[in-house]
């Protein structure tokens, strides 16, 4: 038999019984649409994990830290590397390797270094027109500030200590939703922080009431000279200033609880310092440099492998999900395989009687077995988009009101495409193997004479 | 075996095993028949004619004895063998005709053209000959239960006759019709016969009808030959 009549024959044999081929194939494709939904979803999730972690270029960093900081990196901590107890914070031990602004010109020499940065963030009062947040500013000079793709406006110059630079996400939070408007307005940054001052510590001795605490407001003004599209270097600011301006202010460093004690414009070592790679390939000869000169290191490319596997475990676990769905439509499909058969017993005896070998007629019902699978998985990939679709609509409705951006939630890659279709009419093949096995088997003597 | 035998038989036993009951249809069956012989085969219902022609026809194997057409050791073949012999060789009408219903009659005919890969124009237009040769071809587009009884068996002997067959084996097929058409269908397989040289082996109740026609009568009695009659000495 030529191929084209097996498909001719497949089809046209389930026309014969359309409410039958609707109701088998509409399992078919709630199943396999169901199992695009989750699929897509998982692909959908790890792509923007994925591109969200490239386009703020995060596997392009490295975070140092010295041996022995108060904040060692969480997934190379051991206590019994000999590295010795985490130092007094604040104390500085002259045989450690210290983050300091030596280690900041040094490590600028490394083969593969772009550009290096304290990790410098403090919490602060942000205030634009009359609308105030709470936010973690960033320090970020302006050389490494600059290649940073903004929405709005431009970087700040060295020359501009009171540049600031906002997040669009907290300009959303502060109700602007036109980043432009925004440039070269002015922009107030206040600190608290305790003051330990003699002064403030007599006032609260010798003082009663609301000078009891050692709390002191500062209020920088600013100027915001570009409104960043999202926020790279690990994305925990919603605000960036320079170094010159950052040392004049007093603050809570959320990096080092010495900002607590240390006097204002004493020069310190950094907590860890995030250092810029040119490319992914240099992470690694980078890191170990790093650490042969002391210090520790982390980079979220070392996570990467951890992360696939979480994510495989995710496509894993809603693929299981999924696949109650293909069981219980493969069942349909064998159900009506073997109705089909019954119906046509004696048609397949008159196969046999006129020169069908038993593959001839295996192949007859395994094509039918297959169309219904190629047709559930066309028909299911399609309600499997259309639904994500909808599902992607809605959820973004509900986060663009909490001033999210918009995401898409749902990924449907070529191969998934064609995978669903394949999976379908494999999965549609397998149920049709018994059924059709039993069809070959049949006997054409008992075939012929059953009514 | 006969050295001039078509169609040779030795030793023919088939049996059916039924629960515990072994159910003996042909008992050491031995016969000859030459090539283009129109032969009858009658006897009584259950003297294992059936069984014979499912035999011939490649439909069922021996329990035990040989079957040789046109030289060929047709009791030792393969299943898939057979269904090539089936394809080939053989053209079998039934009683019932056996025609698939969903399928218009040029479809029916058309039929064992699609398992020997033959395209579907061809099959259809071939299948409109035969359709032709049997006086259908104006009802080729009806379905079978649009048909007479008569004009559904000569459906089954176009369609048995597509392939080109050397033997025609016609199980009771004037059986479900009355009197004047059973005549035109062993008139028209008679035809056959002379005309283009086919082998035929046909089973009837009736005996006088196809006396008629027959070269030669073989009757069956409780599975076994019980007589041969010559009728026609072949030439």
């Amino acid at each position: 038999m030529r191929i084209s009549d097996y498909i001719g024959q497949a089809c046209g044999n389930l026309r014969k019984k359309k409410l039958r081929t609707f109701l088998t194939t509409s399992g078919v494709v709630i199943a396999i649409g169901a199992l695009d939904c989750m699929f897509a979803f998982g692909q959908g999730i790890q792509r923007n994990v994925t591109e969200q972690f490239n386009k703020l270029d995060l596997f392009n960093y490295v975070n140092v830290y010295a041996r022995g900081s108060s904040r060692p990196p969480r997934d190379h901590y051991d206590p019994d590397d000999g590295g010795g107890p985490p130092m007094e914070t604040g104390a500085v031990d002259a045989n450690v390797p210290q983050l300091d602004a030596a280690f900041m010109e040094e490590v600028k020499k490394i083969d593969g270094v772009e550009a290096a940065f304290a990790e410098l963030r403090f919490p602060a009062q942000i205030r634009l027109g009359d609308k105030e947040q709470f936010v973690l500013v960033q320090v970020l000079s302006a050389d490494v500030c600059r290649p940073m793709p903004l929405r709005a406006g431009r970087c700040y110059d060295s020359n501009e200590p009171n540049g600031l630079i906002i997040s669009e996400s907290l300009l959303r939070r502060l109700g602007v939703n036109d980043p432009a408007q925004t440039v070269s307005r002015p922009i107030e940054v206040a600190t608290l922080t305790l003051d330990l001052s003699p002064r403030t510590l007599w006032r609260m001795v010798f003082s009663s009431g609301d000078q009891a605490l050692p709390i002191a407001r500062e209020t920088h003004r600013f100027a915001v000279t570009g409104v960043a599209e999202r926020m790279p270097f690990g994305g925990m600011g919603d605000a960036y200033i320079q170094p010159e301006a950052a040392g004049r202010m007093r603050k809570l460093s959320v990096t080092s609880i010495s900002d607590f004690f240390r006097p204002a414009g004493e020069a310190a070592n950094y907590p860890s310092v995030t250092v810029k790679l040119r490319s992914v390939k240099d992470v690694a000869p980078v890191k170990k440099e790093l650490e042969a000169r002391g210090y520790r290191t982390w980079a979220l490319m070392d996570q990467l492998d951890q992360m696939r596997i979480g994510f495989l475990i995710m496509d894993m676990f809603l693929i299981a999900v999924g696949m109650i769905g293909v069981t219980v439509a493969s069942l349909g499909i064998v159900n009506t395989m073997v109705m089909s058969i019954l119906e046509r017993y004696r048609e397949i005896g008159i196969m046999k009687a006129v020169g069908a070998t038993d593959g001839d007629v295996q192949r007859i019902f395994l094509f039918e077995s297959g169309a219904i699978g190629l047709l559930g998985g066309l028909f299911g990939l399609i309600l499997g988009w259309a639904v994500s679709m909808i599902v992607n609509e809605v959820v973004n409705a509900i986060m663009s009101r909490q001033s999210a951006p918009r995401m898409e939630y749902f990924s449907f890659p070529w191969w998934l495409c064609l995978g669903a279709i394949a999976f379908s009419i494999l999965v549609s093949l397998i149920a049709g193997i018994l059924p059709t096995r039993r069809a070959a088997r049949v006997d054409p003597v008992v075939a012929l004479r059953h009514d | 075996m006969d050295a001039d035998g078509f169609i040779e038989t030795k030793d023919l036993t088939k049996a059916y095993v039924t629960g515990a009951v072994e159910v003996v249809a042909l008992r050491g069956v031995t016969l000859s028949i030459a090539r283009g012989r129109l032969v009858g085969i009658t006897g009584a219902s259950g003297s294992g004619k059936s069984t014979l022609m499912n035999l011939l026809g490649g439909l069922d194997t021996p329990s035990s004895g040989r079957i040789r057409v046109a030289g060929r050791l047709i009791s030792d073949l393969s299943k898939k063998e057979l269904a090539l012999y089936r394809r080939n060789t053989i053209g079998m009408i039934f009683q019932s005709f056996n025609l698939v219903n969903a399928y218009t009659a040029v479809e029916n005919v058309a039929f064992p053209l699609l398992f020997a890969g033959v395209a579907r124009k061809d099959r259809l237009r071939r299948a409109a000959e035969f359709l032709h040769t049997v006086g259908l071809e104006p009802r080729k587009d009806h379905r079978p239960t649009e048909l007479s009884g008569g004009e559904q068996q000569r459906v089954a002997i176009a369609r048995a006759l597509v392939n080109q067959p050397q033997i025609l084996l016609a199980d009771e097929p004037t059986g479900n019709l009355d009197s004047k058409t059973a005549r035109q269908i062993v008139e028209t397989l008679a035809d056959l016969n002379r005309n283009r040289g086919l082998t035929v082996v046909m089973i009837s109740h009736e005996r006088d009808l196809l006396r008629e026609f027959a070269h030669e009568m073989i009757r069956l009695q409780d599975g076994a030959v019980a007589d041969r009659e010559v009728l026609k000495p072949s030439l």
